[in-house]
């Protein structure tokens, strides 16, 4: 059950892009959202779809982990697609039939509805996948240190980068140990007869608070030592802080960086000029 | 209630580069009414075991396992069969009672009443009476060797480490399970403490439930206690013995990494002396063999 939840955790194998700097990554996953979002139109959608199957190859992560990482957005996914197919107006014709295929009272499927449907659909698929590839290929520490150097600017207004990343990173860290910890309380609950995995719906959603106050006590008490042991040990972060790995840009970088230039380049001018527009 | 296991195999996070044999081919039976330990050293398995007594561990489908070949894993609990499709689950754990390893960190509810009766109306068959909920929750936190009165009322928060794993013991006990299952009660209590659950262990062992199963760390609890051994070593059950003959094999032990109790060490250390003691390493059992050694004086 729970440890089909695979968001945010690191599938270790050697990869392309799994060498690739982490402030790149960090950087093209920012331009890929919002080459997603600039997207009007198929053509776009799939230059993203058909550039992030490459980086899914080039990555080595089996197929069956990407699907798992989609499974936790299935809902939402259903959700957004039932209600834009049913209320979704227009009147735009895309093949030979009427443009309103099927009403009855305040539903309404439309042509234009479906392929709304559809677009929704596959934009927020690639959404979960580039996520998701993301922290399948970059170690939470690394991801952390990406995004300590790409906030330096902020340092020269005296924001606290480096306690940021340091949340950051601890908040990472501690997902699966979490995970671990609900897993064993909802084991012993079952153990005691909780209907977490038996009964109804609201006899589980009952059975839950007998899960969540015990995880929180402990989160609290886990949260509560890690401080205590890093004041044992002096700890302050900040600017003489070295590092053990230091981040190099390569050749990889600068080919995914080119790749990058060029697929925002590209959405924008199909945003402007469409060959398939919605 | 028998527990009988042939060939269990359990391979966590199979096709994965983290795939890691937890059981191989594990195979052994625990009789009604025994007291039964289970040692190894951290990583062996036992825990996976327990789990799987308990049925929170599952078999995969029967579909699955004749789809390799000559599969021939047998689980079974009391009348339950867990290789069977349709287990009843909840019925296992009603007679299978779990203590997890710190059990107190399951505690929830506002006040220690409640906790206990947790479990209790959780698997009531008809939904229980008041009179019915307070008797059974009495006993049970009696049993455990609180006060009952003065207790069940404070938050299961506010009491000492010590107390707190009694509640949580209670709160298994309470259905009153043939099986009791321990993983490590007594991990991280004082010695004192750690004395008073086995006590208690035994205590429950001759009244609510017929059969005890224990994960330790502790040889000398052991040596106390358990009627028979299982050492899991590698998912695997390397020895399956009273204590009386497994701590006879020290060599073996110290290379699975495992120590041997004090009442062993004792008779080595004698051994090399040039004395030899045959006793079941039980504190009394040694006493007295060194004792008749000595033609029944004290010195």
């Amino acid at each position: 059950m729970l440890k089909d939840v695979s968001f945010g955790q690191y599938y270790p194998v050697d990869s392309f892009v799994h060498r690739l700097d982490p402030r790149l990554k960090l950087v093209f996953l920012v331009v890929f959202i919002t080459a997603i979002f600039l997207a009007k139109e198929f053509l776009a959608l799939g230059i993203c779809a058909g550039l992030l199957l490459l980086a899914l190859i080039a990555s080595k992560i089996p197929i069956g982990k990407v699907v798992r990482a989609l499974r936790g957005i299935l809902f939402l996914v259903l959700f957004t697609a039932v209600i834009n197919l049913l209320f979704y107006p227009g009147d735009k014709v895309y093949w030979n039939a009427p443009a309103v295929l099927f009403e009855w009272k305040f539903i309404k499927i439309t042509q234009a509805g479906i392929m709304f449907t559809a677009f929704l659909i596959a934009r927020l698929i690639l959404l979960m996948i580039c996520t998701s590839l993301l922290t399948y290929t970059t170690t939470p520490v690394a991801l952390t240190d990406g995004f300590e150097s790409l906030m330096t600017p902020l340092k020269w207004i005296k924001f606290p980068v480096h306690a940021l990343a340091l949340v950051m990173s601890i908040a990472l860290r501690f997902i699966p140990s979490l995970m671990d910890e609900t897993q064993r309380i909802m084991n012993a609950q079952k153990a005691r007869g909780s209907s977490l995995d038996t009964g109804s719906l609201i006899k589980r959603a009952k059975a839950v608070t007998a899960v969540v106050i015990p995880l929180l006590i402990t989160s609290f008490r886990l949260g509560d030592e890690l401080g205590e042991a890093m004041e044992v040990r002096c700890y302050v972060g900040g600017n003489n802080r070295t590092k053990y790995k230091k981040l190099r840009f390569s050749w990889r970088d600068l080919i995914v960086f080119v790749l990058g230039a060029g697929l925002l380049a590209g959405v924008i001018v199909l945003r402007f000029f469409p060959v398939f527009a919605l | 209630m028998r527990i009988v296991v042939e060939h269990l195999t359990h391979i966590y996070n199979e096709k994965s580069p983290f795939a890691k044999k937890a059981l191989d081919d594990v195979s052994l039976t625990i009789e009604e009414g025994e007291f039964f330990g289970i040692i190894g050293h951290t990583g062996s398995g036992k825990s996976t075991f327990l789990q799987y007594i308990n049925g929170l561990m599952r078999l995969p489908s029967s579909k699955k396992r004749r789809k390799k070949k000559n599969d021939r894993t047998v689980f079974q609990v009391g009348e339950y069969d867990l290789t069977r499709k349709k287990t009843d689950y909840f019925g296992l754990r009603r007679s299978v009672g779990m203590v997890f390893q710190y059990p107190e960190s399951q505690l929830f509810a506002e006040t220690v009443f409640d906790d206990v009766a947790f479990g209790y109306k959780n698997f009531a068959e008809k939904k229980p009476t008041k009179e019915e909920i307070e008797k059974n929750v009495k006993e049970a936190i009696e049993i455990v060797g609180l006060d009952y009165e003065r207790i069940k009322n404070s938050s299961p928060l506010d009491l000492s480490g010590g107390q707190k794993r009694r509640v949580a013991i209670a709160g298994v006990i309470v259905t009153r399970p043939e099986i009791l299952v321990l993983d490590e009660p007594a991990a991280g209590l004082d010695p004192l403490g750690k004395q008073e659950i086995m006590e208690l262990l035994h205590t429950l062992h001759q009244s609510w439930c017929k059969t005890v199963v224990v994960v330790s760390h502790d040889m000398d609890e052991i040596a106390e206690n358990c009627t028979r051994v299982a050492v899991f070593s590698e998912g695997k059950v390397k020895y399956l013995l009273p204590p009386r003959e497994l701590f006879k094999k020290d060599e073996e032990l110290k290379a699975l990494g495992l120590d041997i109790p004090l009442t062993a060490k004792l008779c080595l250390e004698l051994k090399k002396q040039g004395v030899e003691i045959d006793c079941d390493f039980t504190t009394e059992d040694f006493v007295e063999k060194v004792l008749r050694l000595k033609g029944g004086k004290r010195c």
